[in-house]
């Protein structure tokens, strides 16, 4: 049995369900927006069971042999945040995803991808130290409470980048003339600076050992945001060198994910850097440009360990 | 210097800190991160420059960090306007999980990214692992649903459940009367990859079964918070436990 965790609209959930159901596996639904009628039982000694129900139907978690979670932000479910905080509903919510979380870091099926695993990429510095062991290029990095600091940085090279140090409001933008007066600031909070990288945008997403890369054609600073700015953005299916490829397979292994979509861009001098390993890539926006499975590639992985 | 990370309000904290003054001990809190003079090179991080207890250190005169606060609590922002707290509590949380994992000397525990304490563990995961361990256990059960009666947390749980409390520092363990209970408790904090770690059991005998862990044991012993110390001070090549 294949378990899905999440909001039934949801572009990537929605499309992994359909390819499962195209291919024929057998596939257990929890619906994140049923949150107030799931009940959850779990028993964990040398061996982990459990039952889920939600409603009349019942599942076994023993007969779990795969999972696909994108659970969203339980506090933002309507029901949820209509009841405030420490209401009843609220705190039965808690007790779904914490119990959910548990069992999912926990048990022997395959998961995909497991939430400690994917909670690495809320940290970028400690990402990049990941990223960096296993063979791409990273931009020189700077994070400071310090105006003096981010000037001496700035003035090293020439241009620079700052975005978020976590995974909230994570954009990116080049420092200009215009923010020169507003570094004083930095002393609230550390802020984090890179030099520049020119070059060439590529979002790869790797399920298992498949790869499937594409390149983005774009000269915003941040190419997800490109369509805000009036800029176009195109995007394309592509390949990779063969070594590059392998370091993308060998990097999200090593991270123990099995699915990543990780954010490269090639320099002008043919150097490879990477910025960030998505852990719950959004797939559909770039499989409905190139045409690329990556569904029913994230549907195969699941059945292979359902078989 | 020694550096202990933890909430302004936390007492046994600051009684460390004065506890170790001779060894320049001093409190880093939410609040030294709103001080200008951070400087952190993610290529040179022995060259970064931290803000401690309002003083500017440079990283490499720090010879130990004992972590006592799992994030980066909103509620130790009150600096901070309140529509920006939750964000820069996330910021600075994922600044200090870098900039810790980075540092060479001994760090008790070494923070992950979902806790600055070290694996984010539920308690059924220190019950399961346990078991895999070999170690008699109490299993753990927990049923969640609307409207159910209130069940106490699993803290109180472990409290009410247990008669022994094991605290494993490095290599060391304290509060067992039984070798085998101190065994457990460092097998159980090897295979978390953890230095630091309260281990509870339902007895104090050989049959004795394990009813949870904790990431954040109360330092209130002499023995213990020598042993803390004399982990901080190693050099930072014998960090035998709680490295990756």
């Amino acid at each position: 049995m294949i378990l899905l965790w999440g909001i039934a609209q949801e572009y990537p959930l929605a499309a992994v369900r359909e390819a499962l159901l195209r291919l024929g596996a057998k596939v257990a639904f929890l619906d994140q927006r049923a949150v107030l009628e799931t009940e959850i039982t779990l028993s964990f000694a040398e061996t982990i069971g459990g039952k889920l129900r939600v409603g009349a139907d019942e599942l076994a978690l023993e007969d779990v042999r795969a999972v696909y979670l994108r659970p969203n932000e339980w506090r933002s479910l309507p029901a949820v945040k209509q009841a405030g905080e420490g209401s009843p509903k609220w705190n039965h919510a808690l007790g779904v995803e914490d119990a959910m979380v548990s069992w999912a870091d926990t048990t022997s099926a395959l998961v995909v991808n497991r939430p400690h695993l994917m909670a690495a990429n809320a940290s970028k510095p400690f990402q990049a130290m990941q990223i960096s062991a296993h063979g791409f290029s990273i931009p020189d990095t700077l994070l400071t409470t310090d105006s003096e600091a981010a000037l001496e940085f700035w003035a090293r090279h020439g241009q620079i980048i700052y975005k978020s140090i976590s995974g909230a409001r994570s954009i990116v933008a080049r420092l200009t003339e215009e923010h020169r007066e507003r570094l004083a600031d930095l002393s609230w909070c550390p802020t984090q600076f890179q030099e520049y990288v020119p070059g060439r945008d590529y979002r790869v997403h790797v399920v298992g050992d498949e790869i499937f890369p594409c390149e983005i054609i774009s000269v915003a600073d941040d190419y997800r945001y490109a369509a805000t700015k009036g800029i176009d953005t195109q995007m394309r299916a592509c390949r990779l060198p063969d070594d590059c490829a392998a370091r993308c397979i060998s990097l999200t292994s090593a991270l123990q994910l099995s699915f990543a979509g990780i954010d490269l861009r090639l320099r002008p001098d043919g150097r490879w850097y990477c910025f960030e390993v998505n852990t719950t890539p959004g797939f559909t926006y770039f499989q409905e440009v190139t045409g690329q499975r990556i569904d029913e590639s994230v549907a195969r992985l699941l059945i292979s360990a359902d078989a | 210097m020694l550096v202990v990370y933890a909430s302004r309000h936390d007492a046994t904290a600051q009684a460390l800190v004065a506890r170790w003054a001779e060894h320049d001990a001093a409190l880093l809190t939410a609040a030294d991160l709103s001080v200008a003079g951070w400087r952190y090179h993610l290529d040179s991080p022995d060259d970064s420059t931290a803000i401690v207890s309002g003083r500017r250190v440079e990283a490499r005169r720090i010879s130990g960090v004992l972590i006592r606060w799992p994030f980066v609590h909103e509620r130790e922002l009150s600096h901070i306007i309140p529509e920006d707290r939750a964000y820069v509590a996330s910021e600075m949380f994922a600044f200090l999980l870098g900039w810790l994992t980075q540092l060479k000397c001994p760090v008790l525990n070494r923070p992950t990214p979902t806790n600055l304490l070290g694996p984010s563990w539920r308690h059924e995961q220190w019950i399961h692992t346990a078991a895999k361990l070999g170690i008699r256990v109490r299993p753990a059960r927990r049923h969640v649903r609307m409207h159910a009666p209130h069940t106490p947390d699993e803290q109180s749980q472990m409290s009410s459940a247990s008669q022994t409390t094991v605290i494993v520092v490095g290599d060391e363990s304290f509060g067992a009367n039984n070798p085998l209970l101190d065994a457990y408790a460092r097998r159980l904090a090897r295979a978390a990859g953890v230095g630091l770690l309260a281990v509870y059991f339902d007895g104090d005998g050989a049959d004795a079964a394990l009813t949870g862990a904790n990431l954040w044991p109360e330092l209130v012993d002499d023995e213990v918070i020598d042993a803390v110390l004399a982990h901080l001070l190693r050099p930072s090549h014998a960090e035998s436990s709680g490295g990756r």
